[in-house]
């Protein structure tokens, strides 16, 4: 497990910002929360204002919006957006850097499979994830509970947050299988961004035409936390998109980093 | 069993062509120099070796097992140290070395300290602080330091200074005394020269010559330079045996292989003021080899 963690230490620093900034977004959003309880009416005459597309894009939905969960479902439109970008860029990074670095010909000289490799590094990138959702999780639950003015439904509350981690697991899988199978990647972050944005674009679009089909071309939107709350359940067809999406961009990922050619720098 | 045995490698990117129908073999315990200008083909075949990247066809094995087959087994007893260096962000000397001790089922902390006192290396700088050449040397010893049984080196010594440069030969003949094979790929002909038990050139992607160093060097060439009293005409030397003919003001110099009265019989035909002969260095009889394909 050297690898593994030789990449969570190259990580920790990145990690780290990710995880405090997403908690701070998260604790920004909901310290708002208690003034918009107090004055439910103004807030929905003010968001009133905006036109339909633009609310149905940002995902403010404005017979929810006032109670705890419903404020909270809308702050997860920004919340997955930043998410996806943490995961897109650790997924980019991990495996290519290696070839950007130039220590491809250190590691992939020495006595390990590139199967184990992948493998190893896959899964310090995931444990990033994981920290920065368990982080997430506690002290957005802690916030919720200070600034409530009802009580809430725990169980929909954890599902809701937890959609954070399947959201950047997916984009985490996309990540990798994208840095093996383009030949040269000079910088992570313009793909990571641009590949976040277009499927931000995507489900903005197809939230505003109301067109369900189109939800499938975004995993932003698998997993939407409006559905949640309403109903307290994952919609199956998504969950099951989902692991497909994982499922291939790790295999594929797998599959072509075997059989690539790393050139000299 | 051979160390290295390699068999009709080819390699082609795209079209162009990498290699072509490489094949020679490596004995356990000698010291084999591999030759050639850039874009020869020297890099990719040792590439292939190392399963970086895969042969368009043929094939090559490592003590015995097939080196792309068996990667990960077969890099058990190899070290590479590659032409430039490049380590991981914010490491320092010494965790990188740990580094790439932890891929090896062996305590090196003995070696890795032997072989950083060996070649002076600081073991507490950062890389990112390192010169070159020190950077060089965290290659080096990075390569060695799981005793592996076969060395494969890719332009070793540019960037150490000539001290530090035979500190690495003195290391690299102690290991090959202790049972090492070394595979070492260079421009530098005066470090071929002194390693090296047999030699393969390598040019636009194929091997043009195998032979054992010392009947390289006892090519029967030798390197005249003379100085004539009276000017003589530009070709009195040129003829079957004499390359490189140069001729500047009075001083005409090339070099002659063959049977030598062929020259004294040319000499006493005229009165010359100065006489040089001497024996070509591995530069010389390498640039020979090159002028002659072309």
């Amino acid at each position: 497990m050297n690898i593994y963690l030789q990449e969570l230490r190259a990580y920790r620093r990145f990690t780290i910002i990710w995880t405090v900034s997403l908690v701070g977004l998260v604790l920004l959003y909901l310290s708002m929360y208690p003034a918009i309880g107090k004055d439910a009416e103004s807030f929905i005459k003010v968001l009133e204002g905006y036109p339909k597309e633009v609310r149905e894009a940002l995902g403010m939905h404005l017979e929810s919006i006032t109670s705890l969960l419903g404020f909270y479902s809308f702050t997860f439109t920004m919340i997955t957006l930043f998410g996806a970008i943490q995961a897109m860029i650790i997924g980019t990074g991990i495996v290519s850097k290696e070839v950007r670095e130039r220590t491809a010909d250190f590691l992939m000289t020495k006595p390990v499979s590139r199967t184990r490799i992948m493998t190893e590094k896959l899964l310090a990138a995931a444990s990033t994830i994981v920290f920065t959702n368990v982080i997430f999780l506690t002290t957005a639950s802690i916030m919720a509970n200070t600034v409530k003015t009802t009580e809430f439904d725990g169980g929909v509350f954890f599902m809701m947050t937890v959609t954070l981690f399947f959201v950047q697991l997916m984009f985490l899988a996309m990540g990798v299988m994208l840095s093996v199978i383009l030949p040269k990647m000079k910088s992570v972050l313009p793909i990571s961004l641009g590949v976040v944005f277009g499927f931000f674009a995507i489900a903005a679009f197809g939230a505003t035409s109301g067109d369900e089909p189109m939800r499938y071309l975004t995993p932003l939107k698998y997993f939407d936390t409006a559905y949640i709350m309403k109903n307290g359940q994952f919609e199956t067809p998504f969950v099951v998109t989902g692991v497909l999406v994982v499922a291939t961009a790790i295999t594929i990922s797998y599959f072509v980093y075997k059989k690539k050619n790393i050139h000299a720098v | 069993m051979n160390a290295i045995e390699i068999r009709n490698l080819t390699k082609y990117y795209g079209k162009s062509r990498g290699i072509i129908d490489v094949s020679f073999d490596v004995k356990q315990g000698e010291i084999f120099g591999f030759i050639g200008p850039n874009g020869a083909g020297k890099s990719t075949t040792i590439r292939i070796l190392l399963a970086l990247i895969y042969p368009t066809s043929g094939s090559a094995t490592i003590f015995g097992k097939d080196s792309i087959k068996y990667a990960p087994e077969v890099m058990k007893d190899v070290g590479y140290l590659p032409s430039e260096v490049f380590y991981y962000d914010g490491m320092k000397v010494i965790d990188l070395l740990r580094y790439s001790a932890s891929f090896y089922k062996k305590d090196c902390s003995k070696r890795i300290k032997e072989l950083s006192e060996a070649m002076d290396l600081d073991l507490t700088k950062k890389i990112d602080d390192l010169s070159f050449g020190n950077k060089k040397k965290v290659g080096i010893v990075q390569g060695l330091l799981h005793e592996p049984k076969l060395i494969i080196l890719d332009e070793p010594t540019s960037g150490l200074d000539p001290l530090m440069q035979q500190k690495f030969f003195e290391l690299l003949e102690h290991e090959n005394k202790k049972g090492a094979t070394i595979l070492l790929s260079s421009h530098v002909l005066s470090e071929v020269q002194r390693l090296c038990n047999r030699v393969a050139i390598i040019k636009e992607g194929k091997i043009i010559k195998l032979e054992a160093m010392n009947a390289l060097n006892e090519e029967n060439f030798k390197r005249f330079k003379i100085d004539v009293a009276a000017d003589i005409p530009k070709n009195y030397f040129q003829f079957d045996g004499v390359n490189d003919l140069q001729v500047k003001g009075k001083t005409h110099s090339f070099l002659f292989k063959g049977n030598i009265n062929e020259i004294t019989q040319k000499l006493a035909g005229i009165k010359i003021s100065n006489l040089w002969v001497d024996e070509p260095d591995l530069e010389e009889i390498f640039m020979h080899y090159y002028s002659k394909e072309e």
